[in-house]
């Protein structure tokens, strides 16, 4: 059985069309690259796994059960979700931010047991957040902002972490350093990983499933690892581009924009 | 690990001694000197009724407690409020629902309605009306502006409060002259010494419950100061939880503006200057700012005792004069700020 399945959801904004009948599956421990162009529906689709909109038909199931049977609670159980550029308007620390997902993972406590302390304290250590705990989130950097946010969704325990663009506006080392975070994760605490990105290079590198989202809805899901072919990339994103290996890895570099109307497809 | 009921109980004792200090030192305030030695002989002093016992127990310290049942409620609702319209100036006052509890509150001494339900007054009912109302309708109005704009929603709270103040000025205007003296002074805010010993004891029964439900919310408001789609995904239930939060806020905001009009940015200064010092925590932020709250209100409504003595201002004067200069600058530093504020 799939850990998740999704099968023929369609969603739409009004009479925008976002997601037509896609159906895919995620198996426990895999880690899975959602990709595509803007407006293609990546946001909708985590959104979708969530549990925060609901498609107009189709299912989404978790574990075997339907997403709409599982409480809000429940889901937050099974789906710990990432964002991006996320800040609360009051100046919470990083520990008491980390914190908030013990309440309904722990027992519902109006104060935290020290299992659930323990818990946060695992989950800042696994993300090298805990030297700054005590600092207020809005006086980090963004890729330290984002490590907190990926400790708050360990410390939430789910099987699965969702991220949506986990790496927009990091410089190189933290970029590196979150699929580096989100690999060990897989192996070592075997959790499923479903991450959005637009880094072609790393998720090639990184993931081992990919699913593409066009922007005209045609989709793509590749099960087998090792990279995404140079025609398949430039279809999906409308670009033209060169692909080769470096050091052992596959890099593809846009070069230009197709001519859709030249049949460039 | 960062809150424990043990850090929590000693900031709770901690404001209630600063409440209690406060009310102690206000209560030998005022227009006509006394001394607590006087006081502390009792009702009777050889023979004669005690002039300094009447003024302190029976005038001085039933206002006391209902001015800190108001600011209780008020800076209580004003954490309520912030937190899920997750803006940091927000107010029962500024968005406009003091004025929609006003309102109707107005409406029921204008139709002169006197009935009861389970003994809750009819003032209190549709008090309690139309906050609800119109809280219901700037969270809609805020939501439809958009989360990213912080001034829009506070724009929204203004026009609904302009709307629904100049709806209370027509209602003055058509009333009779005998109730447009005492409903003006009331609308400024005041507190008066009149209310019966039963009203205060259910008032303050009534905020103490409504400062415990929202203790208990404490960890569902910090999940939604993140936002309505992060809390929900970390488990929380956000429309239910928002619809009980709000239902608690407006309830006390109404039962606040029914004791004494509108008394405006108790809940817009005491919340940040605990956040300063205690951090954002609403579980600890919720009682504390209701005992903070309370002894604000206390001491706003000694000034507006003595400062004109012996005539009287109405406290909320005494509130704006404060509120106002501080609310511009904390717009000025939100405004500043917005880089890292909400999307």
């Amino acid at each position: 059985m799939s850990l998740i399945e999704i099968k023929s959801v369609s969603f739409a904004y009004g009479t925008q069309k976002v997601l037509d009948k896609l159906s895919f599956s995620v198996q426990e421990n895999d880690f899975l690259a959602i990709l595509g162009p803007n407006g293609a529906g990546k946001t909708t689709l985590v959104h979708l796994l969530a549990g925060l909109l609901k498609p107009q038909s189709g299912r989404i199931q978790i574990d075997g059960k339907s997403i709409r049977a599982y409480s809000r609670a429940e889901l937050a159980g099974k789906i710990a979700m990432v964002r991006q550029g996320t800040t609360p308007t009051f100046g919470f620390t990083v520990r008491q931010t980390v914190m908030m997902a013990r309440y309904f993972a722990g027992g519902r406590n109006l104060f935290e047991t020290r299992q659930d302390c323990a818990i946060v304290e695992q989950a800042l250590e696994m993300t090298d957040t805990r030297r700054f705990a005590d600092r207020p989130l809005h006086a980090l950097s963004g890729g330290e902002r984002q490590r907190v946010f990926i400790a708050r969704a360990l410390a939430q325990q789910t099987p699965v972490l969702l991220l949506d663009e986990p790496t927009s506006h990091l410089d190189l080392k933290h970029q590196i350093g979150i699929f580096e975070l989100l690999k060990n994760l897989r192996h070592n605490e075997r959790k499923t990983v479903i991450v959005v990105s637009h880094d072609l290079n790393l998720v090639q590198h990184y993931a081992e499933m990919y699913l593409l989202l066009a922007d005209d809805g045609r989709t793509l899901y590749q099960r087998d690892g090792g990279g995404l072919p140079a025609a398949t990339i430039e279809s999906f994103f409308g670009v033209t581009g060169v692909e080769g290996t470096l050091a052992g890895r596959k890099v593809f570099v846009p070069t230009g924009i197709a001519d859709r109307h030249n049949g460039v497809q | 690990m960062d809150l424990t009921p043990n850090k929590l109980w000693i900031r709770i004792l901690a404001a209630t001694a600063f409440l209690f200090a406060a009310i102690a030192v206000c209560l030998l305030i005022g227009s006509v000197p006394v001394s607590l030695f006087d006081a502390l002989r009792g009702p009777t002093h050889d023979g004669q009724s005690n002039i300094p016992y009447e003024i302190i127990v029976h005038y001085r310290l039933p206002r006391m407690v209902l001015a800190a049942i108001i600011g209780a409620a008020l800076a209580a609702s004003g954490c309520v409020f912030q937190a899920i319209l997750r803006n940091p100036l927000a107010d029962p006052y500024i968005l406009g629902i003091s004025s929609g509890a006003g309102l109707g509150t107005l409406a029921a001494v204008l139709l002169g309605w006197s009935w009861t339900v389970f003994g809750m007054s009819a003032m209190m009912l549709t008090a309690f009306a139309g906050a609800l109302a119109t809280t219901w309708l700037v969270w809609g109005v805020g939501r439809a502006a958009g989360r990213a704009n912080i001034t829009g929603l506070l724009l929204a709270g203004v026009v609904v409060n302009a709307f629904l103040s100049s709806v209370i000025m027509f209602l003055t205007s058509i009333a009779r002259a005998d109730q447009v003296q005492t409903t003006m002074f009331w609308l400024m805010g005041s507190i008066s010494e009149m209310q019966q010993v039963e009203v205060i004891a259910a008032s303050g029964l009534l905020t103490a419950a409504g400062v415990g439900v929202l203790l208990r919310l404490g960890p569902s408001l910090n999940m939604l100061s993140f936002g309505a789609d992060e809390a929900a995904a970390l488990g929380l239930s956000v429309s239910r939880t928002c619809a009980a939060a709000f239902a608690v806020a407006a309830l006390m905001t109404s039962l606040a503006v029914c004791l004494g009009g509108l008394v405006g940015f108790v809940g817009l200064i005491v919340p940040h200057a605990v956040r300063l010092v205690a951090g954002p925590d609403h579980r600890q932020l919720i009682p504390v700012s209701a005992l903070v709250g309370a002894a604000f209100v206390v001491i706003a409504d000694t000034v507006a005792r003595v400062v004109v003595a012996p005539a009287m201002l109405p406290v909320g004067v005494v509130t704006a004069m404060v509120g106002g200069p501080f609310f511009l600058i904390l717009l000025v530093r939100y405004m500043r700020n917005l880089h890292w504020q909400v999307k």
